[in-house]
């Protein structure tokens, strides 16, 4: 390969999204509901991007185009280069709700994505046993997810992901329903993974500590119609942990983010 | 939703208490009903053919033991159940399943479904005989017949009320629509399947009596109408007593069997 394809490549972003606009039918019949304007964003290969915004700014429906789980009512997303039609295993989603199947054991869900690549037993087996221990749950690994709270079921989510090894990474507020100590501590946890295998992860969230803490990169989003309003480099030195915290960069992008979605609040809003 | 859905022990009962509760009550009031009618077989003017006292329905039970006609006809009645409940529900779980998540199969599997639905299995009664005769076929028809009808209606309502989160879950983890079908719609569907092959062998049993009462030369509902005819009272009430014990037996298996098979779901089995 020459010098020049592999630069060439080297460039290519994982992740471009070109002029993508998503609109809703309504069901009274008024005009169409446009919740994604003209949205374009190119994502480089290892990087950690936040996508921060008011409830209803569009950013899960942004998360869904690029995963393919919905089609884009104008524009493309491009994964390395090549066009997104449908789901696909190589982008991997953290849903906002449960999504870890009950019906399965925390063994079997970590298994389901390798089954279904067709990975034979013992290696999935070996598989679903590392990632179970990653997050703390080698000894729940034959509980039914019923047996396990909401932050372990989150854990099993994260597992299963990661055991079926994506390129990028999908996260629609991953811990928005956990509560504050357990939040942090998966916010550290998820770092961690993040560290050992660079993946490029987009990562909703309305929490604005949790965007600076864990992000590069921070992409403002704003609502009515949803669009970018603004991304922000996070100048945070890695590896961070719980020191980060308190950082003056920490504060500073913090007090930064926080102004700039108090300046973007009344349009996103309805008028009162 | 971590609410603990069993063994809540705080200041409730004892599961021992709960358990002696339950079939001691249970047992109470099958006694306080056979007492009663015991107490009016005991009056003078009480006909002891069209009326027997237990005594003389135990004796009736002692003698079908003893001549083995009793285990000849449960035998039949056994196999019937059996082979009209593992084909009724095997079409009711194939069909279920495809007409529920399948959207143009549902197009083409809904009327059948629909149409069968709102009538019992015994009206196809008259329709059996002139098209398949007296024969077993015919009987293990009717079976076929009232155990689908609960299994597919439930089948079905399981496979369409999937969440959509396992459905994408499952997508984004490189799962083919084949595989969402059999590894997500399915196991979903479970708990309403199970429910309805419940249903459907109580529904099974009834209908397998009425098909015996009808044309049969054995079996429990042969026993009972041929000792009808014969004013056999004391075998017919023998007879109903085997068949309520049975058909309680029967069910008890399946509650156990839908306990497994549900043992992750979080909504409370009945
Ligand atoms: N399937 C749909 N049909 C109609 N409108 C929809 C649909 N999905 C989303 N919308 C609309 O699009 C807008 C953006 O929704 P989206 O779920 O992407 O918001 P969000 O930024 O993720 O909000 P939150 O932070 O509350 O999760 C909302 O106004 C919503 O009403
Ligand atoms: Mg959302």
């Amino acid at each position: 390969m020459s010098d020049a394809i592999e630069a060439a490549l080297q460039a290519t972003p994982a992740i471009e999204i070109k002029d993508v606009w998503r609109t809703f039918q309504r069901l009274d019949g008024s005009a169409p509901f446009t919740a994604l304007q003209d949205i374009r964003l190119d994502v480089r290969a290892g990087t950690f991007v936040a996508i921060i915004g008011g409830s209803g700014c569009g950013k899960s429906t942004l998360l869904r185009i690029i995963a393919g789980l919905v089609p884009p009512s104008r524009g493309t997303v491009l994964h390395e280069g090549k066009p997104v039609h449908g789901p696909h295993h190589s982008r991997g989603f953290v849903f906002q709700g449960d999504a870890v199947f009950p019906w399965l054991t925390v063994r079997r869900n970590i298994e389901f994505g390798l089954q279904c690549r067709g990975i034979p037993a013992a290696e999935r087996k070996r598989t679903a046993e590392t990632w179970a221990a990653a997050v703390g749950l080698a000894d729940f690994i034959e509980a039914f997810p019923k047996e396990l709270s909401g932050g372990m079921r989150k854990r099993v989510d994260l597992a299963r992901v990661y055991a079926n090894d994506p390129d990028v990474l999908l996260m629609d507020e991953p811990f928005g329903a956990l509560d504050a100590q357990t939040k942090e501590r998966m916010q550290v946890e998820l770092l961690g993974l993040w560290d050992r295998t660079r993946k490029t992860v987009l990562f909703v969230t309305h929490d604005v500590d949790e965007a600076v803490f864990l992000a590069d990169e921070i992409v403002v989003m704003a609502a009515r119609p949803g669009r970018i309003a603004e991304r922000i480099k996070v100048p945070l030195p890695r590896p961070r942990d719980e020191r980060s915290r308190v950082s003056d960069a920490f504060e500073e992008t913090r007090r930064r983010l926080r102004k700039l979605l108090e300046d973007l609040a009344p349009a996103t809003t309805p008028a009162r | 939703m971590t609410r603990p859905t069993d063994d809540m022990n705080g200041g409730a009962p004892s599961r021992r208490a709960r358990w002696l509760a339950k079939y001691g009550l249970g047992f109470l009031t099958i006694a306080v009903i056979i007492g009663v009618y015991w107490l009016y077989t005991l009056q003078p003017q009480a006909n002891r053919t069209l009326t027997p006292p237990p005594p003389k329905v135990v004796a009736a039970f002692v003698a079908a033991i003893a001549d083995g006609s009793l285990f000849v006809n449960i035998g039949w009645s056994l196999y019937r159940v059996v082979i009209g409940f593992a084909i009724g529900t095997l079409l009711a779980v194939l069909m279920g399943c495809t007409a529920g998540w399948f959207r143009y199969a549902g197009y083409v599997l809904n009327p059948i479904i629909e149409a069968i639905r709102p009538i019992p299995a015994l009206a196809y009664i008259p329709l059996i005989i002139v098209w398949v005769g007296i024969d077993e076929p015919a009987r293990i028809l009717i079976i076929v017949l009232a155990v689908f009808k609960p299994t597919v209606v439930n089948t079905r309502q399981g496979m369409q009320e999937v969440p959509r989160i396992y459905v994408e879950a499952a997508e984004a983890l490189g799962a083919s629509r084949m595989t969402t079908f059999w590894r997500v719609g399915f196991p979903n569907a479970i708990p309403y399947i199970v429910s309805g092959m419940r249903n459907g062998l109580a529904a099974g049993f009834l209908a397998l009596v009425a098909a015996e009462l009808i044309a049969s030369s054995n079996g429990l509902g042969f026993l009972i109408s041929n000792a009808g005819q014969n004013l056999q009272i004391d075998v017919v009430l023998m007879g109903i007593v085997v068949i309520g014990v049975v058909a309680t037996l029967l069910d008890a298996i399946a509650v156990r069997a839908q306990a497994y098979l549900t043992r992750w779901s979080e909504v409370r089995q009945s």
